[in-house]
């Protein structure tokens, strides 16, 4: 009976934390290419006051009005930013900034009111800022796949004008695209997003879920359409992982997991995705400062040659280190298993010496010929 | 300096600062690529583009001229209707923008976007096509025929498929030209097409922009080099907030019009200006005698 019910719960629990982690990875990988990651995090915020006036508008823990109300104050909060930035000389982030705090802290007012009145319903509305798990039913799976299937079809309808409105708002608006009302539709739906998710993630970590697959997907793809299907991909995974281990260790707030899951992907992806890694490049980057470095090794050589007029001329090793302050035994080294360098004894007892060969002479040459410093 | 040979072409077609046009037709200038009257936009009440006047003859090369902060971009962005005017009118070849906007191409600032969008070049020339691809319809095999062969014109068909943050800046430049290109407009607006390219895309674009002269179009270029305007264009428009001078180039581009347009500001002018401009027109008379001694 009790790993029935456990089963039934897992399967709500994954559906929903799957569907959240589709719509918010497709909607917030246009909100990331429109740098509005940010207006993710105040519309989250701003749907607490919301979600307690559905609450006490309802009189008590029912989905629908409690949504409702979490989407009006969102809605309410981006158009607040919008007032801001247009109206005021405000820009962007601060005018994000005051939003948030303005409408979570009437939302924190009223949670607190709600707990004063010792109403029974409200150790419910708690689930909102943390997300629990266990509270999702099969009717809010069933609101959020309409949701989902809703905004992806918009995704899919306007696929084109949103790619356009994210990458040149100003030449969409000279084809004569609505850019106004897209920009509008597009966060209304990020809006929708994250009323589905509020229930699993809490207001105070929805952000994530739009930021963080989006982010991930970003590192992998240089397609649009690939990085939306990611983004889609990863949000679903880090839910339903995130969302399967809060639910079988009870105690833990599902909100937070779920994001330790898609951040986990975050760090991955920006690590070790091809090209875009921060691996990868700094393996690069060593690369080429060794080169780099191997490269000024010989055209010094050639020129200490050149001064002397003896192309064969042997150079000390204990001098160049001393030259270089550091160590030029690797570049020397790699020189000569490339062939341009041969070790003599010049002087048995000053150690070892270096002799352009031929090719290395000729390398040296080619170098400075590109460096547009041709001797 | 100003030995473009196509400016020949152009002598009787305008006289320059002709600022009494309106006055005689009603018409809403239909002959002109641009006209252009009593603009003003603010931005919080202080103004950006001051009672802007303009004419534009149609097959011209224009350049828009001007300091930093002189409303150049924004002279553009409204007329295309990206940015609501306090006051005036703008008409393209007699008609508002919303009903010729089919037959204008715009090329905006390069900076303007983000350059790390996953996308390829092809498919931002793609984006040409976008205002005639039509709701809820996906660009197919036609559409990237034609944005295959805008890339082929600015030399960058080789990179169709190119991201387009691994494009050096010339190329970005070029592809945003293609976008243009492919709308197959007759008047185009383009915004510092040539800041920060190589002499390579500079060359380009500049052999592109007198192709589509050749082919009657009208190019609008807003252009920061003073000193290859006499020799890449044909008409000019001095602009800070209010327009200083317009007309064709040998006439406009005169020291005491730069000094009116920059103040201050340059001392480099006195150089291009003086061999060649300055000195036949030294007595600083009406642009209109200058243009009359210019075609004897």
């Amino acid at each position: 009976m009790l790993e029935l019910f456990s089963d039934f719960t897992l399967r709500n629990v994954a559906m929903g934390a799957a569907l959240l982690g589709i719509s918010s990875g497709v909607l917030g990988s246009f909100a990331l290419l429109r740098e509005q990651s940010l207006l993710g995090d105040t519309l989250s915020h701003a749907a607490l006051p919301g979600v307690c006036l559905g609450f006490l508008i309802a009189g008590g823990r029912n989905l629908l009005p409690i949504l409702l109300g979490a989407l009006v104050t969102g809605a309410l909060a981006a158009l607040f930013v919008l007032l801001l930035t247009r109206r005021s000389r405000l820009k962007n982030d601060a005018a994000l900034g005051i939003a948030l705090s303005l409408f979570f802290a009437v939302g924190t007012v009223l949670l607190t009111y709600i707990g004063n009145q010792n109403n029974a319903g409200q150790a419910g509305l708690d689930a909102f800022l943390f997300g629990q798990a266990a509270s999702i039913l099969p009717a809010d799976v069933a609101v959020m796949a309409v949701i989902t299937a809703l905004s992806l079809a918009l995704v899919l309808g306007f696929w084109k004008e949103f790619k356009l409105l994210s990458f040149d708002p100003g030449f969409a608006g000279s084809l004569g695209l609505p850019t106004l009302l897209l920009d509008i539709i597009m966060t209304v739906m990020i809006a929708l997003a994250i009323v589905i998710g509020l229930q699993l993630v809490g207001v105070v970590l929805m952000a994530a879920m739009v930021i963080a697959p989006a982010a991930a997907a970003r590192q992998w793809t240089r397609r649009l359409g690939a990085m939306v299907t990611l983004a889609a991909v990863f949000g679903a995974l880090s839910g339903v992982v995130g969302a399967v281990i809060s639910a079988l260790a009870t105690g833990l707030a599902t909100g937070p997991v779920i994001v330790l899951c898609a951040s986990v992907f975050v760090i991955v992806s920006l690590l070790f995705a091809p090209e875009r890694g921060l691996l990868w490049a700094a393996l690069r980057s060593v690369r080429q400062r060794r080169e780099l470095h191997s490269h000024q090794v010989l055209i010094d050589l050639y020129q200490l040659a050149d001064a002397h007029g003896n192309p064969q001329y042997p150079s000390e090793a204990g001098m160049m280190n001393l030259y270089y302050g550091t160590d030029a035994r690797r570049a020397l080294r790699k020189l000569a298993s490339k062939g341009y360098l041969v070790k003599t004894e010049h002087m048995r007892e000053e150690g070892p010496h270096w002799v352009l060969t031929d090719a290395g002479y000729e390398r040296a040459r080619e170098l400075l010929g590109e460096m547009g410093l041709a001797a | 300096m100003s030995t473009d040979p196509d400016t020949s072409r152009q002598s009787n077609t305008q006289q320059p600062n002709t600022r009494q046009s309106g006055a005689a037709t009603n018409s809403h200038e239909p002959e002109l690529a641009l006209h252009i009257e009593d603009l003003t936009v603010s931005y919080h009440s202080k103004p950006v583009l001051w009672d802007i006047d303009l004419d534009v003859p149609p097959g011209v090369l224009a350049a828009i001229v001007g300091p930093n902060g002189a409303g150049k971009s924004t002279l553009i962005k409204t007329v295309l209707g990206l940015i609501r005017p306090a006051a005036g009118h703008i008409y393209i070849h007699g008609k508002t923008y919303r009903e010729q906007r089919r037959k204008v191409g715009y090329v905006p600032q390069r900076s303007s976007v983000d350059w790390d969008f996953p996308t390829t070049a092809l498919d931002v020339v793609t984006m040409g096509l976008y205002g005639q691809i039509g709701w809820l319809r996906r660009p197919g095999r036609r559409e990237r025929a034609r944005a295959e062969k805008a890339l082929e014109q600015v030399g960058m068909d080789a990179f169709a498929e190119r991201q387009i943050s691994q494009l050096s800046g010339g190329q970005q430049q070029r592809v945003f030209l293609a976008r243009a290109l492919v709308q197959d407009a007759d008047v185009y607006f383009m915004d510092e097409p040539m800041a920060g390219v190589d002499a390579t895309t500079e060359r380009t674009i500049i052999d592109l922009l007198k192709t589509l002269r050749s082919r009657g179009k009208t190019v609008i270029v807003v252009h920061h080099d003073l000193q290859t305007v006499a020799s890449y264009f044909d008409w000019m428009v001095l602009l800070n907030v209010r327009v200083i001078a317009q007309g064709r180039v040998d006439a406009v581009y005169t020291a005491e019009n730069l000094r009116r347009t920059y103040g201050g500001q340059i001392a480099l002018l006195e150089t291009p200006t003086t061999d060649a401009v300055a000195e036949e027109e030294q007595p600083d008379g009406p642009e209109q005698e200058v243009e009359g001694a210019r075609a004897l």
